[in-house]
């Protein structure tokens, strides 16, 4: 247990040393779950300390015992002999069992839950108006209902708002619980790519402004991509791997999937419409963000998702070639990919691992050999 | 209007009281037994739910004077709860209100128990998990979410009961007879004006039971069908 927590404490450690800008104080929380249950073919087994800094994805296919992990640690579902506990404080243990509305938990389900015969208002208020006395409150509605820009909707009666406000609703209705930590069940699937583009945002400013923990449930790599920080990867009722999600993107599981990488890069302003980052010593320039959304917090540093088949490698940097980002990287592993004649290249630069997806034919050609020094040429980047 | 009430006899009147009364215990009785139980129903994988189930529905296929038969065989003085009581220092129940209203509650039961069960269900456990996840007992839950979630099924349910009990006649006259005042309601002195050749009698009342079973159950269908407009809005 005790080797468990410091891991824990190292994790959150290397965690706040990464460049991501967090105005509040992270909290370093970690929940320990053990938990064994079978039921016909699906079973649970699950003996993990999960430490939760940032946004942390609960990742895998439907019907891994995703939503019944989140579930028993939101205390929704009781099962036998499991033990749960948030840092020191046990949640369920022996015949101990602390009831839902007792756990500091903040809850946004799958699918619409705003209350139907209450306000916009009243439904963000129905939890921070049972707060215990003795709460600490960190979170005001003004500061809840200006983060998520919901001011214009607050008289409003849930049933006329799009899936996307109902959403940030739902969120911001969690947040003024002032919880511990925040549990998303899949809070995107419902939603249709517009709405969608309502709430990720929200959900990045959220865990950037307010610091509170979030477990994200979700079976869609791209939005783990887009938003967190760590990854916990389930495969058929266990927990496969865990860590930093940089590194959890090496996992093969995860690369059959569509292999792709993230790279944290400072923002130097932009010229031109171009926006220049660097990434340690090497620079990047890409088209400035349109119309950012997050305007009034402005970024000094971004997420680029890269998928692995949008980066080729050249021996020597590429001076009559249309693609301008070319960065130095070394070669950490070359492996077999899921298709027979491709490989994928791990390469690291400035410490940040970066995938490529070449044919074997062209591996080959150029003679890669793991240690050597190459150019990436990045074709493609999403930013975040 | 005034003429028609002054045609009615002490007697009549009496009925029509004891009538509201027994009405009114049984729906309160019903509303406070039959929430938990509808609750329990709506939410059980038990196997027992099915016996309960057709337990519940049973006086809805039973002949009245089934139902009534037993119970005074149960209630009476010879039966084990009669004579128990009668043990005690206590009156049996047969041929009084008490009797009448334990009769009532068991048969209106389903009137109040599906209604129910259906705006249970129709809700779902979501709405009591949200609250939870946001802090609240299950008491505040009641209050905060299923009462005002689940209104039309409340009222519903009360509205169905009570006018059910309205129309009961074979189980009373079984389990209760005719005694003024304690067991005679409306549907029985109907039938005693009617054995007693007073049609007149029998005239009035009975249409003033159809008026007023018509009323309510037109203002039942009309709540229905608002609060399923709000449940679609």
């Amino acid at each position: 247990m005790i080797s468990l927590l410091q891991h824990a404490a190292q994790h959150c450690w290397q965690h706040i040393s990464q460049p991501r800008q967090l105005a509040a104080a992270p909290e370093c929380q970690t929940l320990t779950v053990q938990l064994s249950l079978a039921l016909g073919e699906f079973s649970l087994q699950l003996n993990n300390s999960l430490p939760l800094n940032g946004i942390t994805a609960l990742f895998g296919r439907s019907g891994c015992g995703k939503t019944t992990l989140l579930r028993a640690i939101a205390g929704l579902d009781r099962h036998a002999n499991a033990q749960i506990c948030l840092n020191e404080t046990p949640w369920q243990q022996g015949k101990q069992f602390v009831p839902v509305h007792q756990r500091r938990i903040g809850m946004v389900f799958q699918e619409s839950s705003l209350l139907p015969h209450l306000s916009v208002e009243q439904n963000l208020l129905y939890g921070f108006n049972r707060l215990a006395k003795q709460t600490a409150v960190r979170l005001q509605p003004e500061q809840v209902i200006r983060l998520l820009e919901l001011t214009s909707l607050l008289k409003l009666a849930p049933q006329y708002l799009s899936g996307g406000q109902r959403q940030r609703i739902a969120l911001g209705r969690a947040l003024l619980s002032q919880p511990q930590l925040l549990l998303l069940d899949e809070p995107l699937a419902s939603l249709d790519q517009q709405s969608r583009s309502e709430i990720l945002p929200f959900l990045q400013r959220i865990a950037n402004t307010t610091g509170i923990p979030m477990l994200l449930v979700s079976h869609q790599l791209d939005d783990v991509v887009k938003l967190a920080d760590q990854l916990v990867l389930m495969k058929h009722g266990r927990i496969h791997s865990q860590g930093p999600l940089q590194q959890q993107l090496l996992q093969p599981e995860l690369a059959a999937i569509g292999a792709m990488s993230l790279l944290h890069a400072k923002s130097q302003g932009s010229h031109n419409h171009l926006l220049q980052l660097s990434i340690g010593q090497q620079q990047l320039q890409l088209p400035s963000p349109q119309h950012s959304v997050d305007a009034n917090y402005s970024a000094t540093s971004y997420r680029l998702r890269i998928q692995a088949r949008d980066v080729a490698l050249s021996l020597k940097p590429l001076s009559d070639c249309s693609v301008s980002n070319q960065l130095q990287v070394s070669i950490t592993g070359i492996h077999p990919a899921p298709h027979p004649a491709e490989l994928l290249v791990q390469l690291e630069l400035d410490r940040q691992p970066l995938q490529a997806l070449l044919t074997k034919q062209s591996a080959d050609r150029l003679g890669l050999q793991i240690g050597q020094q190459v150019y990436a040429q990045i074709k493609a980047v999403a930013l975040d | 209007m005034p003429e028609f009430l002054t045609i009615l006899s002490s007697q009549d009147w009496q009925a029509i009281q004891l009538t509201l009364k027994l009405c009114l215990y049984t729906t309160l009785i019903l509303l406070l037994l039959g929430t938990p139980l509808a609750w329990w129903l709506s939410l059980s994988h038990s196997k027992l739910r099915t016996a309960i189930q057709a337990i519940v529905a049973l006086p809805l296929v039973l002949p009245p004077t089934v139902l009534g038969f037993y119970l005074l065989l149960l209630l009476g003085p010879h039966g084990a709860i009669g004579s128990t009581l009668e043990q005690l220092g206590l009156n049996h129940l047969a041929f009084s209100f008490s009797g009448i209203l334990i009769g009532s509650v068991i048969y209106s039961l389903p009137f109040t128990v599906q209604p129910l069960v259906e705006s249970f269900r129709r809700m779902g456990p979501r709405p009591l998990e949200v609250a939870a996840t946001l802090g609240a007992s299950k008491l505040d839950q009641l209050f905060s979410v299923i009462l005002p979630l689940c209104r039309g099924g409340f009222i519903v349910a009360a509205t169905l009961t009570f006018a059910h009990t309205l129309g009961e006649f074979g189980v009373i006259l079984m389990l209760g007879g005719s005694i003024p005042g304690e067991t005679q309601v409306l549907s029985v002195l109907i039938y005693d004006h009617t054995e007693a050749m007073n049609y007149a009698q029998a005239h009035q009342l009975s249409l003033g039971l159809l008026i007023t079973a018509f009323a309510v159950l037109f203002i039942v269908y009309g709540l229905n069908r608002r609060f399923e407009r709000e449940a679609i809005l």
